[in-house]
């Protein structure tokens, strides 16, 4: 019922949008269902709907050529991927690679495969695909904290590990064919957005693509923030760590007494 | 039905933390025992981090310990003068605990250490009352009495110096165990999320010679100033105390506690003493077979903290 609702809305959206668009340079129009998504006590994740059009300029323009990529980014922080290795017989967080920017979040999106999109360079250079993305210059660190060299080969291990767990996370979403055109101008497509998402700013792009070329790309901001009682204590841990701390103790300790008092009754 | 925790930033199931909550909690009040020691590794099976399992345990601590000295302190079977030498040392050593917790975090290896002391104690003390209590069953079956391990004989803490009367429970003995063990007790409480009392109890026991009507109620006063010392200082250093997390821990805690002590007056002490023992043995284990077994992915990834 709702993804019905969802989907008339986009396409009425996207038909007015399109009919006030300019048909000058800009050939790209997008919105999404939500700017906002509220993290409360109830949140399991959700899916955020992009939708758009394509304006035609010409009528020899045809719809084949054209590809439309997604790409949604999370805010970036700095991680650090350790590696195990066995010693005495336990297996003990060993190397580790600090890399500064990486993004919380990443998901990318396609009408067709990343590959027959555009040539490897140039995804690269707009860090279109997951593993494109630039996670900065990473510092290695032995066991023993001292800074240490690694080599290429080593570093490219760090980062598929990297994808690799924020993939199993449902972090990083690589989805080619998850943009569905509706008709030749009309485009959707869903993007997941799971229950342990980190919180900020996010940016949505959409590329399109004509031979293999970007000719448009629009940007539009979602905000992720916890909400309500999620967003209160969260902000009271970490503004007011000292008072959160006593009260939660008070808390438990009047928890406590009641239990006593309660045990006592009986 | 699913909540989603505002410091553990994930979902979990609202029955199931619930029901670990009644079920720690009446094993709890059946033997006497914070239940933590339980608690902090089923959290982190859970796959909530370390940091806010142990930080948010030592809440659910300070709870069960309020309750369990409450009714120690009608029974006026506390210790306070001994309570108070040890909280002395026990609170350096939680500010001790606390300090290399952090240290432990930033070079990646907070998960082994806990891993490895849960390992360690749970094999240990679980063995410890399996035989413990299975000689019990045996001596039981046979009809004979245990020979009591209490001896009035002097042992070498007699000759430390700094002597203090400790009327209430009879001795006249050094500050520098009960501030020892103190110590020792409260950097393991900031480390693992445990109220202590497992070590305690036995180390006020065997090695002070306290009488064992003081023991649990003067350690359970202490327990509660410890945990709850620690449990501000996690929220204040590491911003790791949930507390909606804790409130349901602390909610099933204290309904299980309650059932618990009313089934521990119904059947026999020894059988669930190794029901018990069995229990910790086993989730010692468990623990040490991740240690040892291959991780399914040898790379692990975290979030840099934003203060370190």
């Amino acid at each position: 019922m709702m993804g019905l609702t969802r989907i008339g809305l986009a396409a009425t959206l996207a038909l007015i949008v399109s009919s006030l668009a300019p048909a000058s340079a800009a050939q790209l129009v997008t919105d999404l269902s939500e700017h906002q998504v509220r993290i409360r006590s109830n949140f399991t994740g959700t899916q955020i709907l992009l939708f758009g059009a394509v304006e035609v300029n010409n009528a020899d323009e045809r719809a084949l050529d054209r590809d439309v990529v997604v790409v949604v980014t999370g805010p970036s922080r700095p991680v650090t991927v350790r590696r195990k290795e066995r010693i005495a017989g336990i297996w003990i967080n060993h190397d580790a690679l600090t890399f500064p920017k990486v993004p919380g979040y990443y998901a990318v999106t396609s009408s067709r495969p990343l590959e027959v999109t555009a040539d490897n360079a140039l995804l690269q250079e707009k860090q279109i695909g997951v593993d494109n993305v630039n996670f900065g210059k990473p510092v290695a660190q032995s066991v023993d904290g001292s800074i240490e060299t690694m080599s290429p080969g080593e570093e490219r291990n760090f980062v598929k590990a990297l994808i690799r767990n924020k993939k199993r996370d449902n972090l990083y979403i690589n989805d080619p064919g998850g943009i569905t055109f509706l008709g030749q101008t009309l485009f959707r497509a869903n993007v997941d957005i799971p229950a342990n998402v980190p919180v900020g700013l996010y940016t949505a792009t959409v590329f399109l693509f004509h031979d293999g070329k970007v000719v448009d790309s629009i940007s539009s901001p979602l905000y992720i923030d916890k909400s309500g009682l999620e967003r209160f204590l969260y902000r009271f841990a970490h503004n007011d760590a000292l008072l959160y701390g006593l009260i939660a103790v008070i808390g438990a300790a009047f928890a406590g007494w009641l239990g006593s008092a309660v045990m006592r009754q009986r | 039905m699913q909540i989603y925790l505002p410091i553990a930033e994930l979902p979990v199931n609202v029955i199931m933390i619930l029901a670990m909550g009644l079920v720690v909690g009446f094993l709890s009040g059946m033997f006497g025992v914070g239940g933590g020691f339980l608690m902090t590794p089923l959290l982190i099976f859970l796959g909530i981090p370390p940091a806010v399992a142990v930080g948010t345990q030592s809440t659910q601590v300070v709870a069960s310990s309020v309750t369990g000295a409450l009714a120690h302190w009608r029974n006026a079977s506390i210790d306070f003068k001994m309570g108070g030498i040890m909280l002395v040392g026990g609170v350096f050593g939680s500010i001790t605990g606390i300090y290399i917790f952090r240290l432990l975090t930033q070079i990646g290896q907070v998960d082994l250490m806990i891993s490895v002391i849960y390992v360690i104690f749970l094999t240990i003390i679980g063995a410890m009352m399996l035989t413990e209590s299975l000689r019990a069953i045996m001596a039981a079956r046979s009809g004979k009495a245990l020979p009591s391990n209490r001896g009035g004989q002097h042992s070498w803490i007699h000759g430390l110096p700094f002597k203090m009367r400790f009327r209430r429970s009879k001795l006249y003995t050094s500050v520098i165990p009960p501030i020892a063990i103190g110590y020792f007790v409260g950097m393991l409480s900031a480390i693992m999320g445990v109220g202590g009392g497992f070590i305690m109890v036995p180390a006020m026991i065997y090695l002070l010679r306290m009488p064992t009507s003081v023991v649990i109620g003067t350690s359970l006063f202490q327990i509660v100033f410890v945990s709850a010392l620690t449990a501000v200082m996690h929220s204040v250093e590491n911003q790791a105390v949930d507390a909606m997390l804790a409130l349901l821990l602390v909610v099933g805690g204290v309904i299980g506690a309650q059932y618990g002590v009313r089934a521990a007056t119904k059947l026999q002490g020894e059988q669930l003493r190794a029901m018990l023992a069995i229990i910790v043995l086993v989730m010692g284990l468990r623990l040490g077979w991740d240690l040892v077994t291959p991780p399914t992915d040898l790379y692990s990834i975290t979030d840099v903290a934003p203060h370190s």
